[in-house]
């Protein structure tokens, strides 16, 4: 009972951030429409942020949001307006923007990692902060993470009413639906996308925070994270933010279950089954309409 | 109030306008007749921005509009309701109206656009929850021309909206397209059903390959021959 309890929580704490995750993924591949690969690394990229403010200036991870937060939005608004807007202006067609931002950004993924590598080295990074049991229902859970979910639920649920809530998110949803009628609704699309990709760039700079508060991590574990982000928000159903948040708690839990009771070596192995199935049983997705 | 002079565009190496000159007064509803390939649908994706000008001009209440990506020619008070409706499918009636007041300039007018909306297409009050993918074809119509009109234009694009209708609900559209015109507006319609479409039209202007080859008063138009046995069917 313990156990089952124990890994509950955990998997919900991982899947939390998953689907934290995942919902940036969502805004720059739903509304932006760029498939970037490079998602991954700009979540170590904040990670490591994280870990230099506390290790080096003894900065708290929560504080340390307030800097990496805004840092991501710059960035990755400066990454979409300078890199990808030509790749955006040239494409004729959603297929041909697919090709050309999966390329662009496998390209952006090592530029970022390389950096990453000689800066900080290829071992893995970890620190410990506010690790100290919490007590909960007979089982116990480290108080970093209950905050890194805390903050999760807190910043996916203030970007689910900013979404649905008011006019201008309205419209970047609207984007995602069908960008031509966009258009003709008086919406800047060009303008939108770069707002969007930001804001999915903020995200995961916030998901790297939190993250890297109780797992450990490496220059080079960025691509795992893309993967997993891609794989909820395929699950969930392209642009569905209640199906990205259930598909990234699924598979927290799943992953967790499978660590605990049968052997870690086997997570990237469960993760992918759950994808397959998904692909197969439901291909638009858990919550997705049939394809036309 | 819109004043189109030569315009020509191309979609790749065919020319699907050349040399194309109209206008649209206010309150004045002006329907385009021509067979399927002519132009009709290029013409009104020129004026709306979605398809580059080759050459010519569109100016807008003395703006030059020619050149300006679509949510600009928005904002100068142009609405398109293109071929297929342009709606969004997976978002409520209430969003997608809320989406036409997008626009800075229809954000004043907001409460009285959508209370003309609602008093044109009665049957949306009751709907404003529902998805509009669920709805039926003349009611997506109303959402789509309801969405156009939320953005308070001065001048209405609309591309076959008939297209699908049912005839009960193809007269009830055009009914309310000149309850449309009456309240001010400029309309701008490329239908297939000329018959209909002459009723309600002030004018019309014929477009064969690209190239206006006629035009006169709805009535007149109506009474032509020529018009007759190429668009109205008789023999």
């Amino acid at each position: 009972m313990t156990l089952l309890l124990d890994i509950l929580l955990s998997g919900l704490v991982l899947g939390g951030m998953y689907a934290l995750i995942a919902l940036g993924l969502t805004l720059q591949y739903g509304i932006a429409r760029i498939m970037n690969l490079s998602y991954g690394e700009f979540l170590i990229a904040a990670a490591f942020g994280a870990l230099f403010l506390y290790t080096g200036m003894a900065v708290s991870p929560v504080l340390g949001l307030l800097l990496i937060v805004p840092a991501a939005f710059a960035l990755n608004w400066l990454l979409y307006r300078v890199v990808l807007t030509p790749l955006v202006k040239r494409a004729k067609n959603q297929g041909m923007l697919e090709v050309d931002s999966i390329l662009g950004t496998f390209g952006i993924l090592f530029v970022i990692q390389g950096v990453m590598l000689v800066v900080f080295g290829g071992s893995l990074q970890s620190y410990s902060y506010l690790s100290v049991p919490v007590y909960i229902l007979g089982t116990t859970l480290a108080a970093n993470r209950i905050l890194a979910l805390l903050f999760a639920l807190v910043i996916g649920g203030v970007l689910y009413l900013l979404l649905t809530r008011t006019r201008y998110g309205t419209a970047l949803r609207a984007i995602a639906v069908n960008p031509v009628a966009a258009q003709l609704s008086g919406i800047d699309i060009a303008s939108a996308s770069a707002l969007a990709f930001a804001a999915g760039g903020a995200i995961v700079g916030a998901g790297g925070v939190l993250v890297s508060m109780f797992l450990t991590f490496s220059a080079a574990s960025g691509v795992v994270f893309t993967m997993k982000a891609l794989i909820v928000v395929i699950m969930g159903g392209v642009g569905n933010m209640m199906g990205a948040l259930v598909a990234g708690l699924l598979l927290g839990i799943a992953e967790t279950a499978v660590a605990r009771l049968v052997d870690p070596g086997l997570t990237i192995a469960v993760t992918y089954a759950l994808f397959l199935a998904a692909l197969l049983w439901r291909p638009t997705g858990l919550f997705g309409r049939p394809a036309r | 109030m819109i004043e189109i002079s030569s315009v020509s565009a191309s979609y790749g190496k065919h020319q699907a306008l050349d040399g194309v000159s109209l206008n649209v007064g206010r309150g004045e509803l002006v329907v385009i007749l021509g067979a399927n390939g002519a132009g009709k649908t290029t013409l009104l994706k020129v004026i709306g921005g979605l398809v580059p000008a080759l050459s010519g001009r569109v100016v807008m209440a003395g703006n030059d509009i020619t050149a300006m990506p679509a949510h600009a020619i928005v904002e100068a008070g142009v609405a398109l309701v293109p071929e297929g409706r342009g709606i969004f499918g997976e978002m409520t009636v209430r969003e997608n109206l809320l989406l036409g007041a997008f626009p800075a300039r229809a954000r004043a007018g907001e409460a009285r656009n959508l209370d003309l909306v609602l008093g044109l297409f009665p049957r949306l009050k009751e709907r404003l929850a529902q998805t509009v993918r669920t709805m039926s074809g003349g009611e997506q119509q109303m959402v789509a021309i309801g969405r156009a009109l939320m953005t308070s234009p001065d001048i209405l694009l609309l591309d076959e909206p008939s297209l699908g209708l049912s005839p009960i609900m193809c007269k009830e559209l055009f009914q309310i397209l000149a309850r449309i015109r009456d309240a001010g507006l400029g309309i701008l319609l490329v239908e297939q059903n000329a018959k209909q479409s002459l009723k309600i039209a002030d004018r019309g202007y014929l477009i064969e390959s690209g190239r206006i080859v006629g035009e006169g008063a709805g009535a007149a138009l109506k009474a032509d021959p020529a018009v007759q046995r190429d668009y109205l069917g008789a023999g």
